[in-house]
């Protein structure tokens, strides 16, 4: 091994000597104004973000365990930007609430980057149990952040017990996979499946999949999901709600979708079966909450079905409109969540009582939640129709009519639970008239996710583009 | 291939007859008191120190803490010695690779050093 093997890894390095940089930075600081620390990270993501553009990412590394391509490349930015907008919404909230475990809260969250980072272009199985560990162990500390608080140790011990349980379970099935077809490169596990098509491989690929799938929290995995965001800190659950999701859909991908989808013809109807489960049972659960955060879990769930839907299509069309969706979902999510955030920190509880009237106390975050829930309803002109749209259409030509026909009611259902939040804010009356008090990173979160999902709603052609061209560079 | 089977299947049964054994000639050999039961009967045979009080309790996690700093050094260590075995075959790269893995450990044990990790009280 030389230097120079290193280079497709470049975001990767960046991250990893920015988190150990911040980490000596840390011990220096004199305990007291910690600010610097959280300023200095979202320092490392814009870095990692210009890296993606300026350095030579493509090419195999680390023995040819990994490759760097433009679906990498795409997916990269995606994560980078989950990780800076939970970063940046947290700067007002953090020095405040735990001002001693600053340094803390931004390590955790680099390295779960730098995992995610690693996943994007994994090209064998141990790699891709190891990135996928390194992205999960920090998030079930960064759960129990508000350790005093009993709510938040449930849903983190929740998210741990689930995510070990996952973890096992896709370990055994990588074991089976690789015992199988004795080799730990999926291009070679996929090609033994085409070669000798066995109920043993289909067995290690289906006890993968649904270890995966507890990450994601599609249905029947989803029970950690709610209790996790509604206990832990709500721009945590921006992340984690966008980051890790996005970062298990590329797992899926990495790992289901080489040698023209081999892996995935063997759990087709697993995914098909969770896909719709997802989005149905998501569906009915949301309607009935009355906690935000409850209801945005929920909604999550049935959007992690749409996710499976593109995954089972397995084509070039299918692959661009889940990495759009990806993109779309990133910034529609994070935006929901961070005002949910603004107005936690104004003394509400999450409960859509607490958005009762908010036109009149900041038309700025009422607006920005309406147009985010519409988002993720997919109504025209944001980004969540565009999103939602390919992915039909992709699954509409791989031949799964029923189930987008089940995605597009399902939608108009949900369109139902998420103008409950609407009608609040807008029709709903409160005593208050003061301004909800908004920090600057927070103002500054949501109107870049604002901006990002009008934008890639009005325009969705040239990240449509790029989108494909991943897509291709992938799938070849 | 039938082979490796035997040996196994020949492991297994030994591994059944020596504890049966072991009981078997205990059984004969031992020696026996009148008494049917009495304390000294009930003690653990053999297993160290006569426990005192519920092992149920919880532990302070600070020695979970310095459980996790010790692995620091075990690990430290058991990447040391295939290093120190190739280091002539690799020269100052093999010197650089293990400046920069000890420089990240030693930030790990300034980390906890700094944060109280190992005081304890």
């Amino acid at each position: 091994m030389t230097w120079t093997d290193l280079a497709p890894l470049g975001v990767e390095l960046i991250l990893l000597a920015g988190a150990l940089s911040l980490l000596i930075v840390d011990l220096i600081l004199p305990p007291g104004d910690k600010r610097i620390l959280g300023i200095g990270t979202l320092g490392v993501f814009l870095a990692g973000l210009l890296a993606t553009w300026t350095l030579p990412l493509d090419g195999l590394a680390l023995g040819g365990a990994y490759e760097g391509d433009a679906m990498g490349v795409f997916l990269k930015r995606v994560f980078l930007l989950s990780g800076a907008l939970a970063v940046l919404a947290v700067q007002g909230h953090g020095p405040k609430a735990w001002p001693r475990r600053q340094g803390e809260y931004h390590q955790l969250i680099l390295y779960s980057v730098l995992g995610m980072s690693l996943l994007s272009g994994v090209r064998d199985l141990i790699l891709l149990a190891v990135a996928f560990e390194l992205m999960g162990v920090p998030l079930y500390a960064l759960a129990a952040w508000q350790k005093r608080d009993a709510g938040a140790a449930e849903g983190a011990l929740k998210l741990y017990l689930t995510g070990a349980v996952s973890s096992a379970a896709t370990l055994y099935g990588f074991s089976v996979l690789y015992g199988l077809s004795g080799s730990t490169r999926i291009a070679d596990v996929a090609a033994a499946v085409s070669a000798h098509p066995s109920p043993l491989l289909a067995l290690g690929a289906t006890v993968a999949v649904a270890g995966m799938g507890f990450k994601l929290g599609v249905v029947p995995f989803h029970m950690w999901v709610p209790d996790t965001y509604e206990g832990s800190p709500t721009p945590f659950i921006a992340f984690l709600s966008v980051g890790p999701k996005a970062a298990g859909a590329a797992a899926l991908v990495q790992l289901l979708l080489p040698g023209h989808g081999a892996l995935l013809g063997t759990v087709m109807e697993l995914f098909l079966v969770l896909s719709a489960a997802s989005l149905v049972l998501a569906t009915l659960m949301a309607l009935p909450q009355s906690n935000v955060k409850r209801l945005l879990a929920f909604s999550g769930i049935g959007h992690m079905g749409i996710l499976l839907m593109a995954i089972a299509t397995g084509t070039v069309d299918g692959l661009a409109s889940l990495l759009f969706y990806l993109l779309g979902y990133l910034f529609t999510n994070a935006g929901a969540f961070v005002v949910v955030h603004a107005i936690r920190e104004d003394g509400g509880d999450d409960s859509i009582d607490s958005f009762n009237g908010l036109v009149h106390r900041s038309w700025f975050l009422s607006g920005a939640m309406l147009l985010f829930l519409l988002s993720l309803a997919g109504v025209p002109f944001v980004v969540g129709f565009w999103a939602k749209l390919f992915v039909f259409m992709a699954a509409w030509q791989a031949g799964f009519e029923w189930l987008v026909i089940l995605g597009a009611l399902v939608s108009v259902l949900s369109l139902f639970y998420y103008l409950r939040v609407a009608k609040a804010m807008f029709m709903g009356t409160t005593e208050r008239r003061d301004e909800v008090p908004m920090h600057w990173s927070v103002r500054l979160a949501v109107s870049i996710c604002l901006i990002a999902i009008t934008g890639m709603g009005l325009y969705p052609n040239p990240f449509v583009a790029v989108a494909e061209a991943a897509a291709k560079a992938f799938l070849g | 291939m039938l082979d490796s089977w035997t040996q196994a299947l020949v492991f297994l049964l030994l591994s059944f007859a020596v504890p049966i054994a072991m009981l078997v000639v205990g059984m004969v050999l031992r020696v026996r008191s009148r008494r049917k039961t009495s304390p000294i009967k009930h003690e653990i045979y053999e297993c160290g120190e006569e426990p005192d009080g519920p092992a149920w309790i919880r532990f302070h996690p600070r020695y979970y803490v310095v459980a996790l700093v010790f692995v620091l050094f075990d690990v430290e260590a058991a990447f040391l010695f295939p290093w120190a075995l190739g280091i002539r075959d690799n020269g100052w790269l093999a010197i650089a690779d293990m400046t920069l893995f000890l420089g990240i450990l030693v930030i790990g044990w300034a980390y906890a050093v700094r944060k109280g990790a190992i005081q304890w009280q």
